[in-house]
């Protein structure tokens, strides 16, 4: 038997101008897998999503989703694919059902299915009780998790779900969390991108970490640490971080990258013992009070801004 | 077809809750007509059907335009794309949706001069639907071509109001042009709002013979296929 991945990526190209979007990646995403793509502002993340969506179409290379080519097979790829974009993409002024009948609808379920889809799509999302409530009146994390419903109504084997969290109270975005939980036990493969590290931690099998359109590491949470584990993240709380600091401590030997905040500083060093004093000094000649100084081991946040020189939610150092 | 029904229903159910659409669709058009119904009778008959033509034009150039621009700024026009549904699915079912809804509002609109203004036209049933059927596809095609290119909300109303308001204003719908020098006039043999109100008002108080506009209508029909062919081609390649 030939062992194929639900999703293929190969070569992926995609050019704006001058500037290259996308720069030839390739990946595969296993089926039953949580796929998760990090990646700053202007990373390539949504242009590679809306390539795999056939939203855009791209310059270079193939996109496979269960062996159906995106750009020659468009119906049979995309009827695989259930798309939850950023944004809730939904018609306000229709109710709940309304709503996810029009999406089932146009994704193809049949009249006789499609009220049962409706009502299936309703309950993973936990909103059962609000099928008739028009969704101008709902909450944002209620309009969310329509909004994944909206991607879910036509049992895809893929759900591509682009920052499904940002905005949303604590316990909505626990519900959503705990929604893609279940679906991967169902047998769901997804896609998932975020700003929240933790979340990628908590969810997703492998990751790729994209920046300037290419990626620069991929693999399981383990796995990425390792190739990193020679590094520490070393973060000194100084009241207020004196304003050259930043750019002595990242000329320092053994110094990765370096990012300030407004109260405190992180450094990624592979030798934080000698870095530390040098640091401590420079701080405090400069006016800043060290009150606080931390040593760990590397998290994903930390690998990133390795990586990439920039934090997730903060965008450019 | 399923999927072009559900897409026309979505929109028609979002015009019929949108109040400032209704409003400016047919409220303003009514108000308008009862304001020329004023007007000495010699001009009042064309008077308010310049007002249904520009109207109707208004309509569908800024809906086709804004139509697209709201979806796509909420995120269901990609929303739509990335599902089984095809460009000329969801194009198709724009243009039913427009179709539809300039035909609903010159029928109003004809009815309320006839039986509220006391406009007094007795003819050519089949004639009207013929000529406004092909004014409305010609004006849905220039609204779907414009669409294509305009990108804000504010882009779609100024261009609109241009075009509308040139078409019409000097076309010879409100006032006469005989004597009006020779780029006013040239508008005017152009214009599809001034061939439209021109062929309705025959059509309505002389009962004029459809083979009397045949040219007009090929024009108007060749223009509306060209660009709606333009428009829908942009917009496929602009994804």
């Amino acid at each position: 038997m030939i062992y194929v991945a639900l999703l293929e990526i190969t070569d992926l190209k995609k050019t704006y101008g001058r500037r290259k979007a996308v720069d030839g990646i390739s990946f595969n995403v296993d089926e039953g897998e949580i796929y998760g793509i990090l990646g700053p502002n202007g990373a390539g993340k949504s242009t590679t999503l809306s390539m795999i969506c056939g939203l855009i179409t791209p310059q270079g290379g193939s996109i496979k989703v269960g062996g159906f080519d995106i750009s020659k097979d468009p119906v049979k790829a995309k009827r695989l694919i259930g798309v939850v974009p950023q944004e809730t993409a939904l018609y306000p002024m229709l109710s709940a059902k309304e709503n996810l009948r029009f999406f089932g609808t146009i994704n193809g379920i049949n009249a006789s299915k499609i009220n049962e889809a409706v009502s299936k799509a309703l309950m993973i999302v936990g909103l059962e009780n609000r099928a008739n409530g028009r969704i101008s009146k709902f909450s944002g994390g209620m309009k969310r998790r329509l909004n994944i419903a909206a991607g879910l109504i036509h049992e895809p084997k893929l759900l591509i779900m682009d920052e499904p969290t940002v905005g949303i109270d604590p316990q909505s975005r626990n519900h959503i969390l705990n929604t893609v939980k279940e679906l991967k036990k169902g047998g769901m493969t997804v896609i998932y991108t975020s700003h929240y590290v933790e979340e990628v931690e908590y969810l997703c099998d492998r990751i790729t970490v994209m920046d300037h359109g290419r990626i620069i590491s991929e693999g399981t949470l383990i796995e990425l640490m390792k190739k990193e584990s020679e590094f520490q993240k070393l973060t000194i709380n100084c009241g207020r971080v004196p304003n050259e600091c930043n750019d002595i401590i990242k000329q320092l030997p053994f110094v990765e990258e370096v990012v300030s905040f407004s109260d405190y500083i992180d450094i990624i060093t592979s030798n934080a013992e000698k870095i530390l004093p040098v640091a401590f000094i420079e701080i405090i000649k400069r006016g800043g009070s060290v009150s606080e100084i931390k040593i760990q081991k590397p998290d994903l946040e930390s690998l990133f801004l390795k990586l990439t020189g920039r934090t997730l939610r903060n965008g450019e150092v | 077809m399923r999927k072009i029904l559900a897409i026309v229903m979505v929109g028609i159910r979002q015009n019929l809750a949108d109040p400032v659409y209704m409003m400016f669709t047919l409220f303003m058009p009514i108000m308008m007509t009862w304001v020329m119904s004023f007007l000495p009778s010699e001009v009042y008959e064309m008077a308010i059907l310049g007002v249904l033509v520009m109207f109707v034009a208004l309509n569908i150039i800024t809906s086709a335009g804004g139509y697209i621009i709201d979806e796509k700024k909420n995120g269901t026009w990609q929303r739509m794309l990335s599902g089984t549904t095809g460009h000329w699915h969801i194009l198709c079912a724009y243009f039913i949706r427009l179709f539809v809804t300039a035909k609903i509002q010159a029928l109003i609109l004809i009815l309320s001069g006839k039986f509220i203004f006391n406009a007094p036209w007795d003819h050519g049933i089949f004639s009207i639907i013929v000529v406004l059927s092909v004014y409305i596809f010609a004006m849905t095609g220039l609204g779907l071509f414009l669409a294509g290119f305009l990108k804000t909300q504010g882009q779609v109303q100024a261009i609109a109001m241009g075009i509308v308001m040139i078409g019409t204003m000097l076309g010879g719908v409100f006032f006469p042009i005989d004597n009006a020098n020779v780029i006013i006039r040239s508008i005017a043999k152009v214009s599809p709002q001034s061939f439209a109100a021109l062929a309705l008002k025959d059509i309505f108080t002389a009962n004029a013979p459809l083979d009397n506009f045949v040219t007009q209508l090929i024009w108007m029909l060749a223009i509306g296929a060209l660009l709606l062919f333009g428009g829908v081609i942009k917009l496929k390649t602009e994804a």
